[in-house]
């Protein structure tokens, strides 16, 4: 005790250094070996004593002797630290995997044995791994629709640092054993997980099931009490989900495609279906336009127009509050409006109109873009992917509306009993967003 | 058209445009007037709080130990901030419960499983059960979250499972991720609304690869989780950390944040000393909450870290990817 006192003291001195930095290095000499040993209560050997033992030391010291004594039942209690994970991988239906990552050398092995294990060629490894398979074989099973089916040990990988990590709870040394289901899962089985009594692994025990039917993974929690994640009916969680968020999945289903077209879903959230006020006016737009080639050139014209103030003020290089923009991108929406009523046809200065309030509506993009922190590494290319969803979504918004009334624009009744009354609720939507956006500066 | 044809056309426009708009400002008022909440969390303004002088840090004996199992204290009468007693885990993790109206959150669930040992879902029924008596609400809903995907932090997850009126956020990364609606992890900072509080989140990762940090509009109050409070903070990515951190500074910066909170307390009074791993004592302990301060010394410290190891600082430690149970507690 005596020794390791001292070694304890030495190791102070070194942290005490102004700015002190322990190195990755150096740790396997000193620091964790003492502790983990003044723990375990092993012995530790100390080779050199250090004569310049500082006044703080020993204060570090005096503090640090009662907590020693009350490591005991921490210790003890540490098995959160290597929890079992099981994941159940049934996204392909006939295929299953089913994969625990495990302190086996804390339970179902000695720490003697999962070492010996660890360095052991494959054929001794699958040998000594046979008893353990055959206890989760029989000690953890999937309930396929209520029918269990069995498990087959197909691979494992065994690491470990060395016999003294395994020994302690502290450190916990994973093994990872796959297996693999011997019968399908179809897509709307019931599925549930269960460990009996007679098997222990670390607790809790962290399931994490993969489903054909949903994108999301669900999990449950297994505990030492509660050692069943009740059924899990896949079917119905699919359709829970596809009620829930189908634009999550959407995105998501996009980010496992390629993660960089997730900005694309996000520039086409933005319009669709957050961005009511940027529908409002490309609606404008599509009231006026009696063919697709003015409409096109409008919508171009505008897309441009924003795309350019959007790099602008996403690079820093113009800044306008929100409490201007807002309102004026209201206005914007009675101005086309208005114009609507009051013109045949689209005139030149109209276009010119349009690129001005797209550089406006840039702006509002603007403020959106700022929370969504733009990686600095791909900068560019996630704001081109951005505003090219946003593209798209306008296009689809123009789309929707081609299809809902556009196709009756020769009907000759077309401008007074449809575009006439759109483009006047429109313009009364925008007055009442002016005069509300107004109000709140 | 002649003349006045056209004034009267006009007229008619206007009329009929002014008609819209009336139209459209009576229904948006009579449906903020549906929903207007009993409650209101202004972000304008701060609603203040306090800490504890000293939170309850176990005792010599743990064996022995009367404190009850989960500390609650609340720092105003819609945020509560709960801790485990260090007696029953050394963890002594910090959890909150934020309440808006018609719901409740509970962020994080502790480190131990057995409701014998840890009664965490009979507290928080408790506690949800007072506040719906003393604001007048009934069936609130309780929304189970995580800070991270950590062990010590779900432990008794399983208690709420079969809870009436309440969503399981899951223990996955995508499922937390969706229920957030964070498309772009960790990227993207979104508004979620807890019954009218705002709260803006955003993936913080470094510590664990699922984490994220709350600011809390209505209190100012910026959660941190394990990714950054006064202890030994794990990193198992470097440059992960080093941009959530800088990202916590961008938010501090946009936002009057008052104080840091966070799940754990590791360090002793004194600055750069820990206490040791594992102990159920930790007498003297200093505050839970951090300040910007110390959040600039963080920052600094991702300009001078550059390789493994253990940095010290006054209020926490930087394991920059060490194993976790190496310590220089000694």
């Amino acid at each position: 005790m005596a020794c390791l006192l001292l070694r304890v003291l030495n190791i102070l001195i070194m942290k005490s250094a102004p700015g002190g930095t322990i190195g990755i290095n150096d740790l396997p000499q000193f620091a964790s070996k003492v502790i983990i040993g003044m723990r375990n209560q092993l012995t530790v050997s100390s080779n050199t004593v250090d004569n310049g033992i500082t006044r703080r030391a020993v204060c570090r010291l005096m503090l640090w002797v009662p907590f020693a004594l009350s490591l005991v039942p921490a210790t003890a209690s540490a098995h959160l630290l290597n929890m079992t994970e099981i994941h159940l991988d049934a996204t392909q239906p006939d295929n299953v995997n089913l994969d625990i990552d495990i302190d086996l050398g804390q339970s179902l092995m000695t720490a003697e044995e999962y070492w010996s294990a660890t360095s052991s060629n494959l054929t001794e490894q699958a040998e000594a791994l046979r008893p353990i398979a055959s206890e989760i074989k029989s000690g953890l099973q999937v309930k396929v629709n209520g029918i269990v089916v069995s498990i087959e040990l197909d691979s494992w990988q065994l690491t470990a640092s060395s016999l003294q990590a395994i020994k302690n709870p502290l450190s916990p040394q994973m093994a990872q054993l796959f297996f693999k289901l011997k019968s399908p899962i179809p897509a709307d089985a019931s599925v549930e997980l269960l460990i009996n009594d007679q098997l222990e692994v670390p607790w809790p025990a962290l399931l994490r099931l993969d489903h054909a039917a949903s994108l999301l993974p669900t999990s449950r929690l297994l505990t030492e009490k509660e050692r069943s994640s009740r059924p899990i009916f896949l079917g119905e969680k699919a359709e829970s989900i596809e009620g829930e968020g189908f634009s999550t999945n959407a995105v998501l289903a996009v980010q496992a495609l390629a993660p960089g077209l997730t900005w694309i879903a996000l520039g086409f959230q933005h319009i669709i279906p957050r961005g009511l006020d940027h529908i409002v006016f490309v609606l404008g737009l599509f009231f006026l336009s009696t063919g697709v080639r003015q409409l096109i050139l409008q919508v171009s014209c505008f897309t441009l127009a924003h795309s350019l103030t959007l790099g602008l003020a996403t690079f820093g290089i113009v800044s306008v509050p929100a409490s201007i923009v807002e309102p004026l991108i209201a206005a914007s929406i009675v101005c086309i409006a208005l114009d609507n009523l009051h013109s045949e046809k689209i005139a030149r200065w109209r276009l010119a109109m349009v690129t001005l309030f797209g550089l406006l509506h840039g702006l509002g993009f603007a403020s959106v873009l700022s929370d969504l922190d733009l990686p600095p590494q791909d900068f560019l290319s996630s704001l081109l992917l951005f505003n090219l969803g946003v593209e798209v979504g306008q296009l689809t918004v123009l789309a929707i509306a081609f299809l809902a009334v556009g196709w009756m624009h020769r009907w000759a009744q077309y401008a007074e009993r449809v575009a006439r009354p759109a483009t006047i609720t429109i313009a009364g939507i925008g007055a009442y967003w002016f005069i509300k956006r107004v109000s709140v500066i | 058209m002649n003349k006045n044809s056209a004034g009267f056309t006009n007229i008619k426009t206007i009329v009929s445009v002014a008609f819209v708009a009336v139209c459209v400002a009576v229904f948006d008022v009579a449906f903020s007037a549906l929903k207007e909440p009993p409650l209101t969390f202004p972000i304008d303004g701060r609603a203040s709080g306090t800490f504890p002088s000293e939170w309850i840090h176990g005792s010599k004996s743990a064996m022995d130990n009367t404190d009850p199992a989960v500390q609650v204290h609340a720092y105003n009468d819609h945020t509560f901030i709960l801790r485990e007693n260090k007696a029953i885990n050394y963890e002594g993790v910090f959890m909150y419960l934020f309440f808006g109206n018609g719901v409740a959150m509970l962020i994080d669930q502790g480190s131990t499983s057995s409701p014998a040992l840890f009664p965490l879902r009979e507290v928080v029924d408790k506690i949800i059960r007072e506040w719906e008596e003393q604001h007048q609400q009934s069936d609130i809903e309780l929304i189970v979250a995580n800070s991270h995907l950590h062990g010590d932090h779900y432990a008794a997850w399983n208690q709420f499972v079969d809870r009436p009126n309440t969503i399981m956020v899951g223990l996955t990364h995508e499922e937390m991720m969706a229920f957030w609606g964070i498309d772009n992890y960790p990227q993207e900072i979104v508004t979620y609304d807890l019954g009218g509080r705002e709260l803006v989140v955003t993936g913080t990762p470094g510590h664990q690869g699922s984490e994220l940090a709350i600011y809390d509009g209505w209190t100012d109050l910026l959660y941190t989780g394990d990714m950054f409070y006064r202890g030994r903070l794990y990193l198992e990515d470097w440059d992960a950390w080093v941009a959530s951190i800088r990202k916590l500074r961008r938010i501090a910066d946009r936002n009057p944040v008052v104080h840091l909170v966070n799940n754990h307390i590791e360090m002793t009074a004194e600055p750069g000393i820990d206490y040791p791993i594992g102990t159920t004592w930790q007498p003297n302990e200093p505050p839970m909450q951090m300040t910007l301060e110390m959040l600039d010394q963080a920052v600094e410290a991702t300009y001078e870290v550059n390789s493994p190891g253990i940095y010290i600082y006054d209020d926490f430690l930087i394991y920059n990817q060490i194993p976790w149970y190496t310590t220089t507690d000694l």
